[in-house]
């Protein structure tokens, strides 16, 4: 306890001679001009030195203060009142203000309000806006490596060459360079590269320096010129919105703001926010889709093909893969039925339109 | 003080062996944890706020922070421990193996034989980062006015943390208490208080005493789910779902689901065991450390009690949407405390810090990044 005499001037504590664990009972004093001195039970010094050579720890919760003296020796008191109350003449300004904001009080609660605003904002915003940047300032060699390393991959592991006819081909290729021509990139901007699918079967993608892959198996499926058309220019849009660039930065974006809190939520709630933010993922792949369905109807409208061609591709998939749930929350691509509603509606607007 | 040890709280009291009984002479040092959940809460939702809006630059003052909390509070012999780094320190680890982790991701999806390369190049230097981390975090910690050292080095730390993952996943968990051995006999026995060495030397017979119970009960649980799943399936089926209408009725989402649900009770029955393992190596390798050749570590923790909290800790997080954590990690640093103790053979007065330089913050925070946790 502090005497009345000298309240507010002398904390009781422990004292450490330098890299030393014995503790001796000391108090501390701020003397009139600014020194530290800790002394002994009968007054001796023990270490002194000017306030601004030592070394005050910062105030967290109730934890013990350590005064580190110039000579490393070290004053230990859990009187944290106290000391804040002795230094408060010569501390810094501001040197107790985290731990002001840490106190329990109702503010607390607004903290957290704050937090889970702010959490929703960075996700919905933030993420977004940064995405668009790292899109940005990416060098255009960034997606030409992506991709070819991508297609030597897949070329090594799951494609065979085509076996469709030269012809076939040649009709496909012809076609796909109108419609590159008046796209974003010019027609040299797009690669239409043919292959087997082996084990993917039907399926048409593109990567992000504009190869755009077609598998055989989609060709026999769609048995349809007008229909492959509408699936390339559907690919054609994935390339000029840069859905797979923007997808792999903000999966990356995401997980390093989850790494960052990982120390204060701990690491098994950290995994499910990283799992969780894998299935919220999915969420914007099927924006994409839906955006390069759309980019899809209005370039085939534009160079005078079927603008339907996507809503009967849509059509084949759901009769021919059995794809007829209304469920989407966890598929990549939306539920079919109501994007082949959705792609037949905007098409034929857009035919509408056109004739008034 | 001075009362013989009596802290079988639990059904398993497997611990008469492994808490060696001490010397009369000695005096019983408990440790004890005065954190408390309101208090904690408040530095914790500070911390995450301002991280947030400092874009993740004062996660490094929030770790040292938290860490001078835990270490703060926890108390043995009328003294505490510290936790030292400074923030800029961590700071600049952070953006260190931020760096290195972005680095390795471009050129892993750019090149997949630079990333192979890279990947084996990374293997390899996990155990350095390993022995820099361990060595950063003991440097930073003290007790009493001194500090603790660690002196491994690259060898033992491939053993403990390669060779060791390898062998307990390659036998499916039945050598996981030669692995233990060594991450123990590594971390512990190579750690110096001061000026003296701390030995730690878990014996491989008293490491498969604690895993028994665990092998037991994984066989035992991995049974009843077996005999559960089929059960309720033949009864589904009886009572005529066509299983492959189903599937393609519910498309995606019910077969993910069907999947997640299949696969949790084995999950959950993987971490139980694990938990219930942990403990109980726990156990064994603190009753075997030695402080200077005289102090006496023991550690009682009761396997049981010890899963029901990490689990209950996680669910009541979830559930709260993370509000409860503050709380849980208390509750745990608490229990940990209680469990855990010091038989000294005389004065912990005459300890000396050597160190006065430390370096190699990139490890510990490559650690910490990857979420390698040690807890000393």
């Amino acid at each position: 306890m502090v005497s009345e005499a000298t309240a507010g001037r002398l904390i009781r504590g422990v004292w450490y001679a330098p890299q030393t664990s014995r503790a001796v009972e000391a108090s501390l004093v701020l003397e009139t001009g600014g020194r530290l001195t800790a002394q002994d039970e009968a007054g001796a010094a023990l270490a002194s030195c000017e306030f601004s050579a030592a070394e005050v720890s910062d105030r967290v919760g109730s934890i013990a203060r350590r005064i580190t003296f110039a000579d490393d020796s070290v004053f230990e008191t859990g009187d944290n009142d106290g000391i804040d109350r002795l230094l408060a003449p010569v501390a810094k300004p501001g040197s107790g203000f985290v731990h002001s904001l840490e106190r329990f009080h109702p503010r607390l609660a607004l903290f957290v309000v704050v937090v889970a605003l702010l959490a929703v904002a960075i996700y919905r915003f933030a993420v977004p806006v940064l995405v668009e940047v790292a899109v940005l300032v990416t060098p255009p060699v960034v997606p030409v490596l992506l991709s070819s390393s991508t297609m030597a991959t897949l070329d090594g592991t799951v494609f065979e060459p085509s076996k469709l006819d030269a012809e076939t081909q040649k009709n496909i290729a012809d076609d796909f360079r109108d419609l590159a021509s008046v796209s974003a990139r010019g027609s040299d901007g797009y690669t239409l590269n043919f292959r087997e699918g082996g084990h993917i079967g039907p399926n048409a993608f593109a990567l992000p320096d504009g190869t755009i892959v077609l598998t055989d198996e989609l060709v026999k499926m769609a048995n349809d010129h007008q229909t492959v058309l509408g699936v390339l220019a559907h690919e054609i849009g994935h390339v000029d919105h840069e859905h797979s660039l923007r997808q792999i930065y903000r999966a990356a974006g995401v997980t390093g703001l989850i790494l960052l809190i990982g120390g204060d939520v701990g690491a098994g709630v950290e995994d499910i926010l990283i799992q969780g933010s894998a299935l919220l993922q999915l969420r914007h792949s099927r924006s994409a889709e839906a955006e390069a369905d759309r980019f899809s109807i209005e370039l085939m409208h534009r160079t005078g093909n079927d603008p339907l061609a996507i809503s009967r591709f849509l059509e084949l998939i759901r009769d021919k893969l059995g794809d007829t749930s209304d469920s989407d929350f966890l598929s990549t691509h939306p539920a079919t039925p109501s994007r082949i509603e959705e792609t037949r509606r905007y098409a034929e607007e857009l035919m509408a339109a056109a004739t008034d | 003080m001075g009362t013989p040890l009596q802290l079988d709280e639990d059904m398993d009291t497997q611990d008469a062996a492994a808490g060696a009984p001490p010397r009369q002479s000695m005096r019983r040092e408990q440790f004890t944890f005065s954190g408390t959940g309101r208090e904690y809460f408040g530095i914790w939702i500070v911390n995450i706020l301002l991280t947030i809006v400092t874009l993740g630059i004062y996660s490094a003052w929030a770790k040292v922070r938290r860490n001078r909390y835990f270490y703060g509070n926890t108390r043995l012999a009328g003294g505490s421990f510290d936790y030292h780094a400074r923030p800029m320190q961590i700071l600049i680890g952070r953006i260190v193996v931020v760096a290195i982790l972005i680095v390795y991701n471009v050129a892993a999806t750019l090149d997949q034989r630079i990333g192979g390369v890279l990947g084996v190049v990374f293997l390899l230097a996990l155990p350095w980062f390993v022995m820099r981390g361990l060595r950063f975090s003991a440097r930073m910690t003290s007790f009493r006015n001194v500090r603790f050292d660690f002196t491994g080095g690259y060898g033992g730390a491939f053993l403990a943390y390669i060779l060791g993952g390898l062998l307990t996943w390659g036998s499916l968990g039945i050598l996981a208490p030669i692995a233990s051995q060594w991450m123990w006999r590594y971390t512990l026995d190579n750690l110096r208080y001061g000026d003296r060495p701390i030995d730690c030397d878990p014996r491989l017979e008293k490491l498969y005493g604690q895993f028994v119970m665990p092998a037991i009960t994984f066989v035992v649980g991995l049974v009843v789910v077996i005999v559960l799943g089929v059960t309720i399936f033949s009864f589904a089926s009886g009572l005529g779902f066509d299983f492959e209408e189903f599937s393609s009725d519910f498309a995606v989402a019910g077969i993910l689901a069907a999947i997640y649900a299949a696969f949790l009770p084995f999950f959950l029955l993987f971490v139980l065991v694990s938990l219930l393992y942990s403990a109980g190596a726990r156990n064994v390798a603190l009753s075997e450390t030695v402080i200077d050749g005289q102090h006496l570590l023991a550690s009682h923790i009761g396997r049981w009690r010890y899963a029901w909290i990490a689990i209950s800790n996680f669910f009541a997080t979830i559930l709260t949407l993370g509000l409860a954590r503050p709380w849980a990690a208390v509750r745990m640093s608490r229990y940990l405390a209680s469990v855990t103790m010091l038989y000294s053979a005389g004065s912990l007065d005459d300890f000396f810090s050597t160190v006065k330089q430390s370096e190699g913050v990139v490890g510990a925070e490559y650690m910490d990044i990857e979420g390698l946790d040690f807890g000393f």
